[in-house]
């Protein structure tokens, strides 16, 4: 009996797969007028129970209507289905959706947790250690603040800070304008112009770190640049733009062009629209780009490592120099500052956002 | 489309149409000029509004008539029969990105292949500008004393190590994030967004800080073999162990799973699961034919953000693996450093290159058609 069951229902379910594609295709031509029914049917239980007498009535009306007007292509729509509508509201969203599905995949919640803690337990321990007082990086002496003070006054460590601060806000700036051009402009590319372009700025993401290094340091003594800060922010900014390019291409795609339409309609010029409309409208994409640009340049260790000399070294080379001749507790404070820039980046871009994302 | 650009379109006809009238004028004195120009644009609304279909018909034609020909492919490659959209950049605006991109992208990796097959100098570092193959022979040979060449594994043996590594921990990350991945996608909104937010902090930590924190944490001296002395198990070598760099590898590339598998399931509709359920379906067929069907693109895609730049990896063989465990990475910067065989080194990154490149491509390729299968791609 079950076994029966099993298979008629495999068979219906197979049917539906092999009928999916089809249906997927006819509907992008159906969009439009499936948009205006599914948006009465697929809404919230409460709100579709509430208005459903009245709006689904008028909605499927609607599609009678048009079905009848544009169905020149032979769609004739039978007298009996004109007075006929839904007698329920067609979602099967049903309260306590995320409890029922959790208790049919039991192991995620639990395999989720611990790869959570998987994730946050050595962080957890570093910055636990950064509190430590003795002069062992391990051996736990009580809490104390001294070594942040430490490490604000090693004039190796400040320098090297100093060095990546520079490098860092010169590419997040620079990557950020180029970034921004490059993203207004890359509409008026043809198809492979674009494919070719985006190609080319994303490899550097794609190419492994250490042989981008080494070619990159091939690539400036064959040209004859000397090693030091121009090629560091030159190579640093090309990195950069992919990261810089990603949230504001996003935030570009979410906006309303009508806008923009309406600007140049009211006499705008093309660069007072850019500064006036587009730039605004596109702050907080610009914003959460460049952070993620100021952190990945500050991050860089690979890179940066091929580029220096001995005047330009940056944070993470000194630190790996440093771990290098074992752990210190010098390097727990600076690994917990630059712990928390990261969760400082995290929460302001994603505050940012999320904030389109409740206003749209 | 079309009906959005009709109006802006029209006012052009109209500019265009007066412009004509005062061409056509210049060869009288200015004040018939003035005359005709004001006659022109103040006539103007009522004659469009008469004859409107037909003047902007006939400039129309005059406009096509005046540019017959193509433009050559290089400006229509680059766009450049096109009209610059409201609110956006003349296509100009592109191109420092791309010339920085071509200068420090494409640059060094012409300049690495070039190098790869070039000698090496008789002392000192760089390369010498004569061709040769040694740099890739020396992958797979060794010459004695006398000249004589023969089969040599080490080198293979290093990139099988990596292969090795990389793979593994490919295999346990998208293992590990898949999980996490569909819980997450599964919550409400909003703690979407927070757990979001907490994968994505390691992602934007410090490599090196990540790294440190598993030193710290593995160290003879750290919290596991303290708890294991106070247990009286001993104290155990857990550092400078393949182990170690592979579970430094894992944890740095996790994020990168999950990210895009989460993206992929973002968006996914849970109703068909409970369609699903509802027809019938066990857990595994849900699991497999349903919900592995929409991760798929993300799987993929996260497949290939784990293993490229795993294959490459090179901080965290040189702390944790304490040079035990020498992977492709540490091969080439060696080759750059201490052994000062460039055309080796370049040798090396150029077949790193080109592994690359074609695990990107396979990458791409199934992560369209899983996503044009799942209904997800235009």
């Amino acid at each position: 009996m079950t076994h029966d069951n099993r298979t008629q229902g495999n068979r219906t379910r197979s049917n539906r797969m092999q009928g999916n594609e089809p249906m997927a295709a006819s509907a992008a031509e159906l969009a439009e007028a499936a948009a205006a029914t599914s948006t009465a049917a697929v809404g919230s239980p409460a709100e579709s129970a509430q208005s459903q007498p009245s709006s689904v009535n008028a909605e499927y009306a609607d599609l009678v209507v048009r079905a009848a007007a544009g169905g020149n292509g032979g769609i004739v729509v039978p007298d009996w289905l004109e007075s006929k509508q839904p007698d329920k509201p067609l979602t099967t969203r049903r309260a306590g959706r995320a409890k029922n599905d959790l208790k049919r995949f039991p192991f995620i919640g639990f395999i989720s947790i611990l790869v959570l803690a998987f994730l946050y337990i050595p962080m957890a321990i570093v910055v636990g250690y950064s509190f430590n007082g003795g002069r062992q990086a391990l051996l736990w002496q009580g809490f104390s603040v001294r070594w942040y003070g430490e490490v604000f006054h090693d004039p190796a460590i400040i320098a090297a800070t100093r060095t990546s601060l520079v490098v860092a806000l010169a590419a997040t700036v620079l990557s950020t304008l180029l970034a921004l051009g490059y993203v207004l402009a890359i509409d008026h590319m043809s198809r492979l112009g674009s494919r070719l372009a985006s190609g080319l700025i994303n490899a550097s993401m794609m190419i492994p770190e250490i042989v981008l290094g080494v070619a990159t340091m091939a690539f400036i003594r064959m040209i004859g640049m000397a090693p030091g800060y121009l090629p560091l922010i030159l190579a640093h900014t090309t990195f950069c733009i992919p990261f810089v390019e990603m949230p504001i291409r996003a935030r570009l795609q979410t906006l309303d062009r009508s806008c923009f339409e309406a600007a140049q309609d009211l006499g705008a010029s093309q660069f007072t629209t850019v500064r006036r409309i587009t730039m605004p409208l596109l702050t907080p994409g610009i914003i959460s780009g460049a952070l993620m640009g100021f952190v990945v340049s500050m991050d860089d260790y690979m890179i940066s490592n091929f580029l220096t000399t001995a005047g330009t070294t940056t944070l993470p080379i000194y630190i790996f120099s440093l771990i290098r001749k074992g752990v210190n507790p010098s390097i727990n404070v600076i690994a917990t500052l630059l712990l928390l820039l990261a969760v400082v980046v995290t929460v302001v871009s994603s505050v940012l956002t999320g904030r389109k994302g409740s206003k749209r | 489309m079309m009906s959005d650009s009709k109006p802006p379109t029209m006012a052009i006809d109209g500019r265009d149409n007066s412009d004509n009238v005062i061409n056509s004028a210049s060869g009288t004195d200015s004040a018939a000029v003035m005359t005709a120009a004001a006659a022109a644009t103040s006539g103007l609304s009522r004659s469009q509004k008469l004859q409107n279909p037909q003047e902007s018909q006939e400039s129309r034609e005059s406009q096509k008539s005046q540019k017959p020909q193509k433009p050559p492919w290089y400006k229509r490659m680059f766009g450049a029969d096109r009209k610059v959209k409201p609110g956006m950049l003349h296509r100009i605006w592109a191109l420092p990105s791309i010339v920085l991109g071509l200068m420090f992208t494409l640059g060094p990796v012409c300049v690495i292949v070039a190098f790869s097959f070039m000698s090496r100098p008789d002392v000192g570092g760089g390369v010498k500008y004569q061709f040769s193959l040694d740099g890739y022979k020396k992958l797979l040979f060794r010459e004695d004393f006398f000249g004589n060449s023969y089969f040599d594994g080490r080198y293979l043996q290093v990139f099988w190590t990596s292969l090795w590594m990389a793979l593994v921990t490919t295999a346990v990350c998208v293992a590990l994030a898949f999980p996490i991945a569909l819980w997450i996608s599964m919550r409400s909104a909003k703690a979407q967004r927070i757990l979001v937010m907490l994968v994505t902090i390691p992602f934007w930590t410090n490599l090196i800080v990540r790294t440190y924190a598993w030193m710290l944490i593995l160290n003879d001296n750290g919290p596991i073999n303290q708890f294991t002395q106070r247990l009286g198990m001993g104290a155990h070598e857990l550092l400078y162990t393949p182990v170690a760099s592979l579970i430094g590898l894992i944890y740095t590339f996790l994020p990168f799973a999950v990210l895009p598998m989460y993206s992929a399931l973002a968006g996914f509709d849970f109703r068909l699961v409970e369609a699903a359920y509802d027809l019938g379906a066990t857990r595994g067929v849900v699991m497999r034919r349903i919900i592995l069907r929409a991760a798929r693109p993300g799987i993929a895609s996260g497949i290939a953000l784990c293993l490229i730049p795993a294959f490459g990896a090179y901080v965290q063989p040189v702390l944790l693996g304490g040079g035990r465990v020498l992977m492709v990475g540490n091969l080439i910067s060696s080759q750059f450093s201490e052994a000062r065989n460039w055309p080796f080194g370049s040798a090396i990154s150029t077949v790193i290159l080109v592994i690359t490149l074609l695990a990107a491509l396979i990458a791409s390729a199934v992560g369209n058609r899983s996503a044009r299968k799942a209904g997800i791609a235009s």
